[in-house]
């Protein structure tokens, strides 16, 4: 059995004879410094001469946490230490690895036994009684942060591999397809497209050559759960595409990924050598008579290569254009031959079905969306992080049970779900229930999952422009609605920003997001006018206070800031005109300050320094 | 193909199923606005101009006409309010970004942008403007790419991909700064088809050989057939005040679709040139003097009747033209043999290869020439032999990439130098043969194609009568052995045979190369019978498939001059001349009686003639042998002593220098007349303009010459020639030329269909090859041929075109060139036995070591003072200033 053929990785066993030490090495850990905690570890653990393995693991979702470090120690609970700063990594391995005593200070969480018996620490949390987990179901994300994610033995030991096994013994293609149909699993890439159909029509063409491609070119502002998923569980979504190639009889496959995910790309490309190594990928997989072998493309930095013909044309080496369909690419894609795309996560999840089955899954989520959804929760909130929700949570339950609310006593505005090409929603939809369908009603989409909460220091006209800036700059240049329109409406945003909005421009800008969606090519363009939509629909006020007031309600577009100091709240400190670059402030100890509005350059420094919040 | 039935704004249409809904209109004439689809090139559906309200199966949705296919019972309406408020705010945006400069753009007047925002009344528009302001691109001599006035409909972009193979231009950047551009802004270097202009919608792209001579509604249109190499397109001179101001293409006409090569579209300027000769020229203690036409045919038909008085009438030769027309080569070759009662006429293209024409008319009876040059679009395979397809014949690999694009056709190539033929071919094969190995290479490929069964041989066995002769002749031909000699491997053999026999339809082109090598005339009798096993094989009746053999002629109307029969061994329509009955109906036609000497057996080579003084006097049309025919220098030699010269031509070519008299001739758009192309089509050609100065047009020319010796020619118009062509030739008497204005005359149509149940015979000639190697004095062998940018005396006089190539090059492998220690850009001399040039290097990888290559098409740079056999060794040293 290929199995057997175990020649390098680390020994997998549930209580390590020695202790075990794992740092939390995805991109956001490394950003927050994993790398000075792993050096400091390695010296200490030489320094105290205490024998264990350190493991890179990759990210659990608590980017507030970070840099995180589980230690384990033989016999006892795995324990997740959060914040670790290098200075502190003596004091942890003294106390917990030596001494085998918790440091309270620096704890998580520890994870449930998993073979129930080694023995959990009193008076320490378990990691999925966390309040920020406690809504969550981690299935998706049930490895990542928990195994080394180079390690093919950690995620066998895991029942990683199993549905594959399942699948090339017991069924036929035709079986796999019927049973993701029945889960009513759905493409996490934003469209929603139900997986069963997609491979369903692909699986009845028949063709020498057919593909399937794995579209890890996450593009939006905000989202990183496809990186994430690869640097931390990059097997589970090379097993769902090896089972969604065997579904439609691919005869090789292809993984899209952005170049900017370097990490990313080294962890799947060494995923893609040990999974041939162990039979899973090649030749004649696991003796079954299939073949298929994946490559890998990396993305070239254009956010429409995103977009499924796009992604095609840039894997033949053209230029990433959409092009028009029909033919849709079940029919004629990559190469002109019949392919299935789907994105990082709704491989990740096949996996999952295939072992659990199709009835387990249907029971998450809602009437037409199931299963769980991955969210990179980022913007204005205390716990920023990668959650994994049934369909159907709410909104108020991602922002404020799982990601702690809005910090700094600020008041949550929107929410921005689905990037680019999704909508605000404001707090009147903070109870509305999340999936494909209620999303599109209220004018959001699912998107890829980003998911940006928004507090009330945000302007929602710059807001809009921002994202309407991302998609003019983005778009690829074929059809004039896209290159042209984007580029008219952001002048126009930019010209409301700057105070120089005149009535009528709402009226325009509503008219125009119509006609760009409706004329638009590809899904770029039809969406792009999304942000403008929803803003429009929900915070029409701020557009009108911007025209016609010429004020910013939330001081955010600094062309519209008028300076000037409340002489009752100013204490005289004169810390302002200290801090002024251009002198424009005036005053003395018995004076209240005073602006000059004609010197003011609007630095905002005034602001910021005044401490008595006596500037507006 | 499955018809399908729709409606189109409540008109009922068919169309075939998996047309678009923009191309149905379009073939039904109904109108639906777009600027980016194009019935020639892929669809792109980026102008989104198209939108259109669609019911199919009870549901009514809005669709992008060029990207939704039709469907059965479709109901598609083009112009609902909704619709066109959607098309309108396209049409904003489009002219919210694009320069609005109209009054200074060419453009203007045929400008598709302009033209749709005409219709759809798009208003002023609501947006203030974002206009694009990049620089202008003027890096080339003959385009002119201002990218402020692109919509990126994509059309250049394809068309440079896909018909000219190129692929110079692309889309740069993103969003609103996506441009249309070359890789890293490099000057463009393509091979200037100006397919790109052609496919425009809007001023974007311009022609500056136009520059500011005229707007699009000032010209008038003519169409006419492109006077350079022998594929024949159809070209549209625009002229203004009597002058011709630019060159257009019209998808709609000809053979070629629209596609012309940078002579054809840009190599106009030599009609209107100051170097035109304008009026008759006598030579006058040897100089030229202006004279009046009454003075100079005066002399002329003196000095002729004096001649012949002298030395006999056989004394005087004529050389026609591969350049005239068919009325004039008929003319001419009539003139000579009644006025001046002499049969040593010729033409160049006769003179070079006298076995071709029978071979080529034996190919016409073999029913391998039985579609026109247009089947190439339809092959399955395709062979191009000895014949650079880029340089000499570009349009025709438009046709084929046309062809690669819808059949998957497979290419077999086969040249003693690495071509170059830009496609996306899945199937090619290359067989780069050393010099004079040809014969060989083909027999074997006949050898692979029976021995290992590629034909039913059953069904060969049946249809031929001396299969066993062929089978024979290959025989002894081992695969090594072909392989020492050709340098070609048995695999490639193979794989190109292989790819030959691919069911379908076959088309084999053959060139220069072939045809002037020393076994030139076995090579093509050997082709023919390649032709012959391909095409047995080819009659199935799941594929039926024909084969079509085409001769790569080098003039426009190389052909046609031989069809006129301006050769010596034959009358008009290739009527042997010592076959009595057709010596008297020509007789009878022309009410004269041909003396009896006027027959001889073994015509000699006129030009050999000439040489050993057996001619006196010529009279030239529009040919320049001093500068085309091999070993320049004797017949410069032979030419001075001869007694009396007559020219017709245009210019002053190198043999109008050695004349005593000049006729100003008229160039093809001053006349009218009909050429006959390499595909054996007649096709007629239009008077655009007047003639210029006081040329005349050569039939004038020679009627008045032969009026004035008392046989008096009453034609009034070539009409009234062609339809004395018709009684002479008989490949010619079904012609119309009041038909032709509408359609091309295919002549060999004219020849009874093949039957299947025609027994073949093959010409079965064992493999014979030349042992071509450089002397230890000449080390390398110099090869000729065609250039893409030029064409004689036409191109040279043509401004545009000398901008683009300037100069004539060598062209030098580049082991060679590193070598000799010579780089690109160095003079060097270029000498062979009989002569030597001053040239400039080009270091390529097209030619072989030991060979290097000098195109003869510069009418500068005459490389026969270099040629004198058909392998000239040379040597080449470095040019001392």
């Amino acid at each position: 059995m290929v199995l057997d053929e175990r020649s390098e990785g680390s020994k997998v066993e549930a209580t390590p004879a020695r202790a075990r030490i794992m740092v939390g090495m995805g991109t956001c850990g490394i950003g927050a410094g994993a790398r000075g905690v792993l050096k400091s570890i390695e010296s200490e653990l030489a320094k105290q001469q205490i024998q264990a393995d350190i493991v890179h693991t990759g990210c659990i979702g608590l980017c507030s946490y970070e840099v995180l470090v589980d230690i384990i120690i033989p016999g006892r609970t795995r324990v997740t230490y959060k914040n670790v700063k290098p200075q502190t990594v003596p004091l942890l391995l003294e106390e917990h690895i030596r001494k085998g005593e918790i440091v309270k200070n620096h704890v998580l969480s520890q994870m449930v036994a998993e073979e129930g018996h080694e023995e959990p620490y009193p008076s320490v949390p378990f990691f999925d009684e966390l309040i920020i987990n406690r809504p969550q179901r981690k299935q998706i994300l049930r490895n990542c942060g928990y195994i080394d994610p180079d390690s093919i033995e950690e995620y066998i030991a895991r029942g990683g591999y199993e549905a594959l096994k399942k699948i090339l013994n017991t069924m036929s293609p035709e079986q796999v397809i019927e049973e993701v149909s029945k889960s009513g699993l759905r493409g996490r890439g934003g469209g929603g497209f139900s997986t069963g159909n997609k491979w369903a029509s692909c699986a009845k063409y028949s063709s020498d050559e057919k593909f399937v491609i794995c579209n890890a070119d996450e593009g939006d502002p905000g989202a990183f759960m496809d990186r994430s998923l690869l640097e931390g569980d990059p097997h589970a979504v090379l097993e769902g595409m090896i089972i969604g190639g065997y579904a439609i009889s691919a005869t090789s496959g292809y993984i899209y990924i952005r170049a900017e995910y370097p990490l990313a790309v080294r962890r799947i490309k060494h995923t893609i050598e040990q999974a041939k190594k162990y039979g899973f990928l090649g030749e004649n997989i696991l003796g079954s008579g299939y073949n298929l072998n994946i490559y890998i493309k990396e993305g070239a930095g254009a956010f429409v290569c995103g977009e499924s013909t796009a992604l095609q044309y840039s894997i033949e080496g053209k230029r990433g254009m959409p092009r028009t369909r029909p033919p849709q690419s079940v029919e004629a894609g990559l190469w002109d031959k019949p392919t299935v795309l789907n994105n990082v996560e709704t491989f990740a999840n096949v996996p999952l079905i295939m072992n659990k089955g199709a009835g387990w899954y249907a029971q998450m989520g809602t009437d037409k969306s199931k299963g769980t959804k991955i969210f990179s929760l980022t913007g204005k909130i205390k716990h920023p992080g990668l959650v994994e929700v049934p369909m159907g949570t709410t909104i108020r339950q991602i922002v404020f049970d799982i990601g702690g609310g809005i910090p700094r006593k600020r008041r949550f505005k929107a929410v921005q779900i689905g990037g680019p090409s999704g909508g605000c929603l404001p707090e009147s939809l903070l109870d509305f229930p999340i999936d494909y369908e209620s999303l599109l009603e209220i004018g959001a989409m699912m998107g890829s999952g980003s998911f940006v909460v928004v507090d009330d220091g945000t302007c929602m006209v710059e807001m809009a422009r921002f994202f309407m800036d991302f998609c003019a700059r983005e778009s690829c240049g074929k059809c004039p609605p896209c290159r042209i329109g984007t580029t008219l409406m952001l002048d126009i945003l930019t010209r409301i920003t700057q105070g120089m909005g005149e009535e009528g421009d709402i009226a325009m800008l509503e008219e125009m997001c119509g006609e760009v969606k409706t004329m638009s090519l590809c899904g770029l363009g039809q969406s792009a006018p999304n942000p403008i939509k929803s803003t429009l629909r929900y915070f029409k006020d701020e557009y009108i206070a911007h025209i016609r007031d010429k004020i910013c309600p939330t001081a955010t577009c600094t062309a519209l800031y008028r300076y000037e100091v409340i002489p009752d709240k100013c204490t005289k400190c004169q810390a302002c005109i200290r801090n002024c670059p251009v002198n424009a402030i005036s005053g003395s100890k018995t004076e209240v300050a005073f602006i000059d509005k004609a010197k003011c350059i609007k630095c905002n420094v005034c602001y910021e320094k005044c401490n008595f919040t006596a500037i507006k | 193909m499955k018809i399908i039935h729709l409606t189109i704004d409540d008109k009922s249409i068919v169309a075939p199923e998996g047309t678009n809904i923009f191309q149905a209109a379009l073939d039904n004439n109904i109108y639906i606005p777009g600027l980016c689809y194009h019935p020639k090139l892929s669809q792109f559906g980026g102008c989104r101009l198209c939108y259109v309200e669609v019911t199919e199966r009870n549901q009514t949705r809005r669709r992008f006409a060029c990207a939704h296919p039709v469907s059965e019972g479709m109901c598609v309406k083009v112009n609902t309010a909704e619709v066109n408020r959607h098309r309108k705010a396209v049409m904003e945006y489009l002219l919210a970004h694009h320069e609005l400069a109209c009054p200074t753009c060419n453009k203007s007047g045929e400008c598709g942008l302009q033209n749709i925002a005409h219709d759809l009344e798009s208003p002023q528009g609501r947006f203030k403007t974002a206009r694009m302001s990049v620089p202008v691109i003027r890096d080339n001599p003959v385009l002119e790419l201002n990218r402020n006035r692109c919509v990126l409909c994509g059309r250049c972009v394809n068309v440079c991909k896909e018909i000219e193979g190129v692929g110079a231009i692309d889309f740069q950047n993103r969003g609103f700064r996506t441009v249309i551009g070359t890789a890293f802004d490099r000057p463009l270097d393509c091979s200037f088809c100006g397919g790109c202009l052609a496919v425009c919608p809007t001023g974007a792209w311009q022609d500056r050989t136009l520059k500011f001579s005229g707007r699009s509604w000032e010209f008038e249109s003519f169409q006419t057939i492109c006077p350079y190499c022998s594929v024949g397109c159809t070209i549209v001179l625009n002229t203004k005040n009597g002058s011709v101001r630019r060159v257009l293409s019209d998808d709609k006409l000809g053979i070629n679709e629209g596609n012309l090569c940078v002579k054809g579209r840009f190599g106009h300027e030599f009609i209107h040139s100051p170097e035109r000769i304008t009026t008759p020229l006598i030579k006058k203690n040897g100089e030229f003097q202006a004279v009046r036409w009454e003075e100079a045919i005066g002399f002329v038909s003196e000095t002729l009747g004096r001649i012949i008085e002298k030395h006999g009438s056989n004394a005087i030769g004529g050389i026609g033209s591969e350049k005239c027309t068919n009325e004039e080569n008929y003319l001419f070759q009539k003139f000579c043999r009644t006025a001046l009662r002499t049969n040593c006429i010729d033409n160049i293209a006769n003179m070079r290869a006298p076995f071709l024409n029978s071979v080529l008319y034996k190919s016409v009876e073999s029913g391998f020439a039985a579609a026109p040059l247009k089947e190439i679009e339809n092959a399955g395979a395709l062979f191009f032999f000895g014949v650079d397809i880029t340089e000499v014949l570009p349009v025709i690999g438009c046709m084929a990439r046309k062809a690669i694009k819808l059949n998957n056709a497979n290419v077999v190539i086969a040249n003693p130098r690495t071509i170059i033929f830009e496609n996306t071919a899945p199937n090619e094969a290359r067989l780069t043969y050393s010099l004079g190995s040809q014969h060989v290479l083909l027999n074997a490929i006949i050898k692979v194609i029976i021995e290992d069964k590629l034909v039913d041989v059953k069904k060969l066995e049946s249809s031929a009568s001396n299969l066993s002769d062929l089978r024979l002749s290959v025989e002894n031909l081992s695969l090594t052995d072909v392989e020492r000699l050709t340098g070609v491997s048995p695999e490639m053999i193979r794989n190109a045979a292989g790819l030959l026999t691919k069911p379908g339809n076959c088309c084999i082109v053959y060139g220069k190369d072939v045809i002037e090598d020393p076994l030139g005339a076995d090579t093509i009798k050997t082709l023919l019978d390649l032709c012959t096993l391909i095409d047995i094989s080819n009659r199935s009746e799941i594929h039926p498939g024909r084969v079509s053999l085409f001769c790569a002629r080098y003039h426009n109307n190389s052909q046609g001059v031989n069809d006129m029969g301006v050769v010596p061994e034959s009358l008009p329509g290739y009527l042997d001349i010592n076959d009595a009955s057709n010596k008297e109906s020509i007789e009878k036609l022309w009410g004269i009686r041909f003396s009896e000497d006027l027959l001889s057996k073994k015509p000699l080579n006129l030009i050999d003639a000439a040489k050993i003084g057996s001619i006196k006097s010529l009279y030239v049309m529009g040919a320049d042998p001093v500068a085309e025919y091999p070993n320049g220098k004797e017949i410069r030699d032979s030419f001075k002593n001869m007694e009396f010269i007559v020219v017709q031509d245009s210019f002053m070519t190198e043999t109008a220098k050695q004349a005593d008299v000049i006729f100003p001739s008229a160039t093809f758009a001053e006349k009218e007349g009909t050429y006959t192309t390499m595909g054996l089509i007649t096709q007629r050609s239009n008077r655009a303009v007047s003639p210029v100065g006081e040329s005349k047009a050569d039939w004038e020319i020679i009627r008045g010459v032969s009026e004035k010796m008392g046989h008096a020619f009453p034609y009034a118009n070539v009409t009234e020639i062609m339809d004395e062509i018709k009684k002479a030739a008989p490949v010619y008497s079904s012609l119309s030329y009041d038909r032709l204005k509408r359609k091309e005359f295919h002549w060999p149509s004219s020849f009874p269909e093949k039957k299947e149940s025609n027994t073949c015979t093959f010409f079965a000639i064992q493999g014979k090859s030349l042992k071509v190697n450089g002397e230890k004095e000449f080390p390398f062998i110099v090869m000729t041929g065609a250039s893409l940018n030029h064409h004689g005396a036409y191109s040279a006089r043509s401004r545009a075109l000398v901008s683009v190539a300037p100069e004539c090059c060598v062209e030098i492998n580049e082991k060679d060139a590193k070598d000799m220690h010579i780089k690109n850009g160095d003079m060097v001399m270029v000498e062979s036995r009989v002569g030597k040039l001053k040239l400039k290097i080009k270091v390529t990888r097209k030619s072989p070591p030991g060979i290097v290559f000098v195109s003869d098409a510069y009418a500068d740079t005459c490389v026969n003072m270099l040629v004198c056999q058909a392998y000239t060794p040379v040597k080449i040293y470095t040019a001392s200033d």
